[in-house]
């Protein structure tokens, strides 16, 4: 170990980024290995003989022959599964640190892609090491530990809308498209078997169901993989919604198969009745699956509505009740993967109606890492795994295998895609229908399947795995390369990077009463009328139970428009905001300390400032410091149980007036042409793109080509930017005048009295670099310190 | 009552509403038939009462609305074909026969667009926002909601929103698509 850390850091300084890129890729392979031969081999020697030792001792302690003191002592026995885990987990981070080091590969060689290498490298490493590779992809610990952070992240941050709107579509791909591959490749494998029967003796005993096991295990679309790839090439909404909404409901029919045939695999025979049985199981596990999810998630959402107390413990809340949804799931053999999308999907308004504005953020970040960690380990997993797993090539199997699951995807997207056009409004055009086939990647969850068949059950199992991993490699590597130039090729429609702006928020509420009234005129109870039924209940009756106080009334139209004001503040002072200032301002904290590292060159400072009357900054000055002493009288200390209260939970409603008057005080500003530009950070990774979920409405930005207007071009990427900043000016609250009975909360609002909320008023950039200036006692500083260069 | 339809509505008539917005034959009757059944007085016309009988509309905020749309300007009664003329608007659109006077966002401008100047202005986004949003709002809130809007649609600095612009930003929404009824064939 010493040794392997001692090799990073010299070597690393002084050379080009993409040769330390792959320096650090060779060193991290190379560490792995020599700690995987140094942990091996020290487990069963070392603590057998510790233990040897001790009862040696203890025996010759009563004869008290002395044994000098151990100062120094190596007991890796002890630690050594956490550690091991540890190591993994390290192994998987520094990889994905290391693909974005060297960007010219991650742009053409997909993540996934390169994650599975460097698992065959390792697993090759330890086989050469002499040590028995452990078993990574054992089937519990894939299903128990790396697959549902995935899911849930997945489902939390599903896209409701685009998904309800498709959701007949994603569901005739995910049952009838599975169910047709899962018979199609089992049927024709078995075909294959019986013509084989004079040549290859290995085939020979192949009987149906353990085809049609095969089939089912082979022929759903995972979603991990899904996931992966389809990042990275940024296709449209409609698109990725449909593959990946099949990835994930498809699972409830994996399930059902898979049980089904490897139940009767022994018997032999599969009778009308089970065939009928399977049918209403199938209905049972998704059904029930969603169910068991859905009620996991309304009492998260009931228990977020009293944790206006506890604010520190939120999150927890939701990862714990989504797991909980998972396992209960898997514990009457549901599906676990529609549990915890159901949990999660049905959760999130409410539970994001009452957390506040950090539980948010942690919530996200969390999931996003988790996730993140979780895919990368399960590619390494798989590269790991391969190396290991016990193989049987067959040529005839796998390559028969590979063609037809080709071949049956291809028939199934288009045959259902013929049916399914005839009642969609929006048309599958056909290249909608090869990325659609195209996009049904196989992946871990294939494997696992596999690998939890027992091997005195089906003799043919390692031929099983050896195929599954064929294709789940053909399908990774080949489509997953491939797919990105298909696409620029083709010419598919491309993610809008358009950000959801108010104006489409209050045409699509309009729209929608607008087609429910004319479904009403029509009498004709579609699509619309139904929805419009929905939302009334939950107006009515669910959202009272669920959210907290007076958040409860707030309409949809409102919480958007709020958590877009929030969002396009945070973004404004991230981005340097605090340019902006009256140069007649006393300054005792010079402007570096508050800017990002992007700052504008000082003379457009000098540019930026505007000039206010003397008037007005006497009242700025004024309102500062009676609300700097209020501040100070608020703030209680610190303790692991409660954060800085939340001043402005209460206080949301006298904000907006400030709003309003800061407003006003900005179109003033507005006339002196005040620009500020900040250069755009280059394009993210993937990763970095997952983490700015863009199913939540990103702020407004000015556009850039009216005059009067200060330009504002927010740099999302700033690596400072972890969304901790809280935006709401508590210092309006000084100002206000009267209480207009408006009665709007925002739970969410942030806890951090100290920074300023939107720029649009002078005044908020002098309260800003004040604040900053005055050592407040608050705790919550501190993590919001890396926000100071 | 069933016989009275079937002479009320002619085969040539059929044909003719046909022709002039693409519903299809049965379609035609079946509107027919609800068409009658709200018609209350058997006149062969709907007044605003018969529309305001339905009690879905009741509740959408934007009921009024919808029913002025079928009114042509200034009159009180619609017959069949002004009823189908309306509706056609939100008939899905097949790639080929991209009708512009018979395009749903021209039907949503105009509903927003009351006093037909053919730009939306602050009081009129207001008033739908007020619709839509219910009482608890204060104005000021609304008006900055308002405001925002504007200012992100205009792009010829009028302080209103204008057909185009209109049109614009329901591309994003992919409207054209959506703003259409799967009517049972």
């Amino acid at each position: 170990m010493p040794t392997g850390s001692g090799w990073l850091s010299p070597a690393g300084s002084g050379r080009s980024l993409p040769g330390r890129g792959l320096l650090l890729l060779t060193v991290l392979v190379l560490l792995e290995g020599t700690v995987f031969r140094l942990g091996a081999a020290s487990t069963p020697d070392v603590s057998g003989h510790d233990t040897k030792d001790h009862h040696k001792a203890t025996a010759i302690g009563h004869n008290s022959t002395k044994k000098a003191f151990p100062v120094l002592d190596l007991d890796y026995g002890h630690i050594q599964t956490p550690f091991e885990i540890s190591l993994w987990v390290l192994l998987a981070s520094l990889m994905k640190l290391g693909f974005h080091l060297i960007p010219r590969l991650s742009g053409i060689v997909p993540e996934s892609c390169l994650l599975i290498v460097v698992g065959l490298l390792v697993g090759g490493l330890i086989k050469i090491a002499g040590e028995k590779v452990p078993p990574v992809l054992d089937s519990r610990l894939f299903f128990l530990c790396l697959l549902p952070p995935i899911i849930l992240d997945a489902g939390y941050f599903l896209p409701i809308r685009p998904f309800m709107e498709n959701l007949g579509t994603i569901l005739i791909f995910a049952v009838v498209g599975t169910l047709w591959n899962a018979f199609f490749i089992g049927g024709l494998l078995y075909a294959v078997c019986q013509i084989q029967t004079g040549n290859s003796s290995e085939l020979n005993g192949l009987g149906l169901l353990p085809c049609l096991l095969f089939g089912s295990i082979i022929s759903a679309v995972d979603p991990v993989a899904v996931l992966a790839v389809f990042e990275e090439i940024h296709i449209n909404e409609l698109l990725h919604i449909l593959v990946f909404g099949e990835s994930l409901l498809n699972d409830a029919v994996t399930v059902v198969l898979y049980h089904l045939f490897e139940e009767y695999s022994g018997v032999g025979t599969v009778t009308v009745m089970d065939g009928f049985l399977g049918i209403i199981s199938f209905l049972v596990v998704a059904l029930g699956g969603v169910l068991v999810g859905a009620i996991y998630g309304i009492l998260a959402a009931f228990t977020s509505r009293f944790t206006s107390h506890t604010r520190v413990i939120e999150p927890l809340f939701v990862f714990v009740y989504s797991y909980i949804a998972y396992l209960s799931a898997e514990m009457f053999h549901l599906s676990g993967i529609m549990a915890l999308i159901a949990c999660g999907a049905v959760m999130r308004p409410y539970v994001e109606a009452n957390i506040s504005h950090k539980s948010h953020t942690t919530i996200k970040y969390f999931l996003k890492m988790w996730s993140s960690v979780s895919e990368t380990l399960i590619f390494i997993f798989l590269g790991v795994a391969t190396v290991d797993g016990p193989h049987f090539w067959n040529w005839t199997f796998v390559t028969v295998t590979v063609i037809l699951c080709l071949v049956a995807r291809v028939i199934g997207v288009v045959g259902l895609t013929y049916i399914i056009n005839k009642f969609r409004i929006v048309k599958l055009t056909t290249k909608d229908q090869f990325i659609i086939a195209y996009g049904g990647l196989r992946g871990a969850i294939a494997f696992s399947l596999g690998f939890l068949l027992k091997e005195d059950h089906f003799p043919e199992r390692n031929m099983f795995l050896t195929a599954i991993i064929t294709v789940i490699f053909f399908t990774v590597f080949v489509q997953g390369m491939t797919i990105k130039p298909l696409v620029e090729l083709l010419a598919v429609k491309k993610k809008q990077e358009a950000k959801r702006s108010i104006n489409e928020e209050i045409h699509t509420q309009f729209l929608d009463h607008l087609l429910t009234g004319i479904e009403d005129i029509c009498g004709h109870y579609g699509h619309h009328h139904w929805k419009d039924k929905l939302n009334r209940f939950n107006k009515k009756y669910v959202k009272k139970c669920l959210i907290a106080g007076e958040r409860s009334k707030e309409p949809q139209l409102i919480a958007f428009y709020h958590k877009m004001e929030m969002k396009q503040a945070i973004q404004l002072v991230e981005s340097g905001g605090g340019v902006k200032m009256p140069s007649a301002m006393p300054s005792t904290v010079s402007m570096q300390n508050i800017q990002p590292k992007k700052l504008p060159p000082p003379k457009t400072v000098e540019r930026a400032l505007p000039q206010l009357p003397k008037g007005r900054e006497e009242e700025i000055r004024k309102i500062l410091r009676s609300n700097l002493q209020r501040t100070r009288q608020r703030l209680h200390s610190y303790n692991r149980h409660t954060l800085v209260a939340d001043p402005y939970e209460d206080g949301f409603d006298k904000f907006i007036l400030k709003k309003q008057k800061i407003i006003e005080l900005e179109n003033k500003i507005k006339e002196m042409n005040n620009y500020l530009t900040v250069p755009a950070a280059p394009t993210d990774s993937p990763t970095m793109s997952r983490a700015r979920l863009a199913s939540d409405p990103q702020a407004f930005s000015v556009k850039p080509d009216s005059d009067s207007v200060p330009i504002i071009q927010v740099d999302l990427a700033s690596p400072q930017s972890p969304d901790t900043v809280n935006v709401m000016d508590e210092f309006r609250r000084a100002d206000q005048e009267e209480n207009q009975g408006l009665m709007m909360r925002c739970p969410r609002g942030p806890s951090e009295p100290k920074k300023s909320e939107d720029t649009e008023g002078a005044r908020d950039q002098q309260k800003l670099m004040r604040c900053l200036s005055d050592p407040g006692p608050s705790a919550d500083e501190d993590e919001d310190e890396p926000f100071l260069p | 009552m069933g016989s009275r339809a079937s002479t009320l509505l002619r085969e040539e008539e059929i044909e003719e509403i046909k022709k002039e917005t693409g519903f299809s034959h049965s379609q035609i009757t079946r509107l027919y038939s609800r068409f009658t059944s709200l018609d209350k007085g058997e006149n062969g016309t709907l007044s605003r009462e018969d529309f305001q009988r339905i009690p879905e509309l009741a509740i959408n905020p934007l009921g009024d609305r919808i029913i002025n749309a079928f009114f042509p300007e200034g009159e009180d009664q619609v017959n069949f074909r002004g009823f189908m003329r309306t509706l056609a608007h939100f008939r899905p659109i097949e790639d080929n026969e991209k009708n512009k006077n018979y395009s749903g966002d021209f039907i949503a401008f105009r509903l927003y667009d009351l006093d037909r100047d053919d730009k939306i202005s602050r009081d009129e986004l207001l008033q739908v926002l007020r619709m839509m949003v219910g009482v608890n709002i204060s104005d000021e809130q609304l008006g900055s909601i308002a405001d925002r809007t504007i200012q992100e649609a205009d792009t010829n600095g009028d302080n209103s929103i204008s057909f185009n612009e209109f049109i614009k930003v329901l591309e994003k929404v992919d409207v054209e698509q959506k703003m259409s009824i799967r009517f049972l064939h």
